[in-house]
């Protein structure tokens, strides 16, 4: 009996004891990976990819996505920071331009072919492919083709008795029965930045760059630009680029707009609301042209993983989400132009979400599209632009001939694009 | 043999015993229930502060966080007036040259994005009264206010020191928040971000996960929640009511637990949890404490079985052989006297019972010459034989006694549906093996000495109703059996009377 009391008496001390010891609790935690997401666009961009990125947080709770975006203007100077200094997003909404400018031997992104686990690469062709291939290495793919397109405001021209435009001509022409109180155009510094460029190939009858970067034009052709600007500024064909109202077509401004394919729908729908009628225009010619001479397509926006990301494996989910998810379709529908995912298109061709002017834009450059040039990746470089824009208003303002600008300019882009191949 | 009184003892022993193992736990049980509340309510207390702590230590963070972010925005703006450009440019100046205008832009435009470019900001640009913008400033915003850019976004300066302030809500718009900070008197520098941004600021440890923050404007207008659909409504009666204008306070009732700080601009981060939710762990507390309580007290009940067993047994044995010697004639093995008697009543009264009984009174014939020739020892042994010789012949649920000397006697059963003949026959035939076992155990075997028995019967009910009044008619019976020469049985009738 003694033993059994014994026995009792020890099980009850330690049942009693037990809570006093003193002990160290660990309690694990499910670990959340971070990855980021940078992308650049309008407001409606911004919210609908936030929106995707909370559903893609919702299928993946281990992952959180940190997202930075920006308009257009100073994002691709917040990238170039990043790039530089190593802290680039895991996955990042890319221009054409930057696969040469930041991964000239490849190397530069990640190469997605590695990932091919997580992406799913038989949505694209190979040749839509080969736009983000560099040096053997997917170094990003494109979301959709873009180009510049002519969206004319018919009501507008119908109401002063004028054709929808075809040669350069009939936009002075229209300007002139216009007399200022509505531009036949209107349109950003980029897009002015193709549309003047167009015109001195098709005048000049050379492409202004190489794919390579070398510049064709000589200072001759570069006066062309310079001059043909100044033209449409002081005949009214178009504003200043400074002053190019965004929101002006709304309000019958504008007659027409010069702008990227993808972004048919933000300049255009809220002027059809109001009762306009726009189509989708040729690229306008000279009498020795072709329509399509000196009008190139390019991807609209490609996604890129960073050569530096911890987290490879969930950057390529995040990816694959926003290129082939029926989520991301059915949010960004056309904003990005009509998307090359085989996957997205069947989804936005099964719910008749293919329509809007983005779509017109789109089947117009379908139309054109054996004479499309591929840019060159070097076209786009802002410098490039900034210079010519700044020469443009030294010759608009009279601070300076438009020989003298040429000169100076050619010597400029001649800088420029060897810093930029540097 | 039937010894009834044991019984009783043992049944009382028992009832003793549960007795004391209810009072046991009931003892135990109030113990248990007692500390078992003290430590609930305790622990009550301890996690409502507990939780009361921690959620006023989380609101104090947010506030931290968002006072921090608001106050990098508006370092930043600050950074603007590093170029002079900025803040003696006036877009409004109709005698500019356009050339110097645009060059101007440009310098500022550029200083702009320099600043801003890291961060993710919808605008941040200058906003000239005759709404020129120059920078950043979204086409969302440029819509938003149209042609009232400028003289809207100036009416947000709320702050007459610093000449900026904060806004949201514009005509019902709490997609972006506001900062707008005056340059000169025809220009504004404005800045704004998405609400959606906040979730970052208000980013909060899950384990707090069923907590709300919600950011409020001075009119209780929601700017951000953590909950869906609460932006840019008014904060919710429930909740408003118990904070009103407190800008540093935690509130706790039966439904929820609040706690609110003011930040920023005259706005107050509040979070709030229902109580509900800090009950469902009170709860899971409870549970443990009870289960441990039941656990406690079904160890204790269990034990103190044990311990009532093994104390119970031994006094138990000890009773029951004090009953037995209170109640048997330790000579004989039978009952004695006086356990005869009461166990006879008993058997006669016992629910006016309908039984019958047969009251055999015994005599041992001679014994006093035994006693006498043979010695005490000798007699003792004769009388230890009887005993014998009556459990023998009787049935087990006969009783048995001795009372007194060479006096026995038997309570004989008989069955209720037997005729008066087969009574008659039954007993007889008993009385006659009885006095026959008398004979073959003493009828010289040992040649010293001749022992018979001389037996009178008395039937119940017929003869008498206690016993009394059998043991008369018994014993006028057994008179009659000493006349006829003893070694016989005599049944009674009422001639003997």
């Amino acid at each position: 009996m003694n033993r059994r009391f014994l026995l009792i008496a020890a099980c009850t001390a330690l049942l009693l004891t037990s809570g006093c010891s003193e002990r160290t609790v660990i309690t694990s935690h499910e670990e959340q990976i971070e990855i980021s997401l940078s992308w650049w666009g309008n407001d409606q961009r911004n919210e609908y990819t936030i929106e995707a990125v909370k559903l893609f947080e919702k299928h993946h709770p281990n992952i959180k996505v940190k997202c930075n975006y920006s308009e257009w203007s100073g994002y691709q100077a917040r990238s170039d920071v990043q790039m530089v200094s190593g802290t680039e997003a895991d996955v990042m909404q890319i221009n054409y331009a930057w696969i040469e400018q930041y991964s000239p031997d490849g190397t530069g992104f990640y190469d997605i072919q590695q990932l091919s686990e997580h992406v799913d690469l038989s949505n694209f062709t190979r040749e839509e492919l080969d736009y983000g291939m560099q040096n053997d290495s997917l170094n990003a793919i494109p979301i959709a083709l873009n180009t510049q397109s002519v969206y004319i405001n018919k009501t507008i021209y119908d109401s002063y008795g004028l054709e929808v435009p075809k040669t350069w001509e009939d936009y002075f022409a229209a300007a002139e029965v216009m007399r200022g109180k509505v531009y036949p155009l209107a349109m950003t510094s980029k897009s002015s930045w193709f549309f003047i460029t167009a015109y001195a190939e098709q005048v000049s009858g050379k492409q202004f760059m190489t794919m390579e970067g070398n510049l064709n034009f000589t200072a001759e052709e570069l006066r062309i630009m310079l001059e043909f600007y100044c033209r449409l500024v002081n005949e009214k064909v178009m504003p200043q680029v400074e002053y190019f109202e965004r929101l002006a077509p709304e309000d019958g401004i504008y007659a027409g707009i010069v702008a990227w394919l993808s972004d048919g729908s933000s300049y255009c729908d809220r002027a059809v609301n109001n009762g306009y009628e726009y189509i989708v225009t040729d690229y306008p010619v000279d009498s020795s042209s072709q329509v399509g001479d000196g009008w190139y397509a390019k991807p609209a926006t490609m996604y890129a993983i960073s050569r530096n990301t911890d987290h490879p494996e969930e950057a390529a989910m995040l990816l694959n989400y926003l290129l082939n998810s029926s989520e991301m379709a059915n949010l960004q529908r056309i904003e990005k132009g009509i998307p090359l995912s085989e996957a997205a298109q069947n989804y936005l061709n099964e719910h008749e979400l293919l329509d809007g002017m983005q779509y017109v834009a789109f089947e117009k450059m379908n139309e054109y599209r054996d004479n499309l040039s591929v840019i060159s990746p070097y076209f786009e470089n802002e410098a490039l632009i900034a210079a010519f824009r700044d020469a443009s208003n030294a010759v608009l303002y009279g601070k300076a001939d438009a020989q003298t600008q040429a000169e100076i300019l050619y010597e400029t882009f001649d800088d420029i694009l060897r810093d930029a191949k540097a | 043999m039937k010894i009834k009184t044991n019984n009783d003892s043992n049944q009382k022993l028992v009832q003793l015993r549960q007795s004391m193992i209810l009072a046991f736990i009931a003892l135990i049980g109030f113990v248990i229930v007692f500390f078992s509340v003290l430590v609930m309510n305790k622990t009550d207390d301890v996690l409502k502060n507990k939780v009361s702590n921690m959620a006023s230590a989380l609101t104090v963070q947010m506030k931290m966080n968002i006072n921090s972010y608001l106050s990098k925005m508006e370092t930043t703006c600050a950074l603007v007036f590093v170029a002079e450009e900025v803040y003696q440019y006036d877009a409004t100046n109709a005698d500019l040259d356009a050339y110097e205008a645009l060059s101007t832009e440009k310098i500022i435009s550029d200083k702009l994005f320099d600043l801003c470019i890291m961060e993710n900001y919808v605008d941040f640009g200058i906003v000239y009264r005759n709404n020129h913008v120059v920078g950043k400033v979204s086409n969302g915003t440029i819509e938003l206010f149209g042609e009232h850019l400028f003289t809207d976004l100036e009416s947000m300066i709320n702050r007459s020191r610093t000449h900026d302030g904060w806004a949201t809500g514009y005509n019902g718009d709490f997609k972006r928040i506001y900062y707008v900070k005056r340059i000169h008197e025809n220009a504004v520098l404005v800045t704004s971000f998405y609400t959606t941004e906040l979730e970052e600021v208000f980013e909060h440890p899950g384990g707090m996960g069923d907590m709300t923050i919600r950011l409020l404007e001075k009119n209780d207008i929601v700017i951000y929640s953590s909950k869906d659909g609460e932006t840019g409504t008014k904060l919710d009666e429930d909740i408003a009511s118990r904070i009103s204008a407190q800008t540093s306070a935690t509130s706790m009732d039966n439904h929820y637990m609040i706690n609110v700080n003011s930040c920023g601009d005259d706005w107050r981060v509040i979070c709030s949890i229902p109580t509900q939710i800090i009950l469902k762990e009170k709860k899971e507390i409870q549970l443990f404490i009870a289960i441990v309580g039941l656990l406690t007290a079904l160890s204790a009940v269990i034990i103190s079985v044990w311990i009532s067993n093994r104390i119970s047994t031994p006094v138990h044995d000890m009773v029951n052989v004090l009953d037995e010697k209170a109640h048997i004639d330790q000579l004989t093995g039978v009952l004695n006297k006086r356990s005869f008697e009461e166990s006879a009543d008993k058997a006669f009264h016992l629910d006016n019972s309908p039984e019958r009984y047969a009251l055999i009174l015994i005599d041992v014939d001679n014994f006093k010459g035994v006693n006498d020739t043979l010695g005490h020892a000798y007699g003792d042994k004769v009388l230890a034989g009887v005993g014998n010789i009556l459990q023998t012949v009787f049935r087990a649920d006969d009783f048995l006694g001795r009372l007194g000397g060479d006096e026995f006697c038997v309570l004989l059963y008989l069955p209720k549906s037997a005729t008066e003949q087969e009574i008659t026959e039954y007993t007889s035939e008993k009385c006659r093996q009885l006095c026959q076992s008398f004979r073959n155990n003493y009828t010289g075997d040992d040649g010293k000495y001749k022992i018979s028995a001389s037996v009178g019967v008395a039937l119940f009910p017929h003869h008498g109703q206690t016993f009394t009044e059998l043991y008369q008619c018994a014993d006028k019976a057994l008179y009659q059996s000493k006349r006829k020469g003893k070694d016989t049985f005599t049944i009674f009738t009422e001639e003997y009377k």
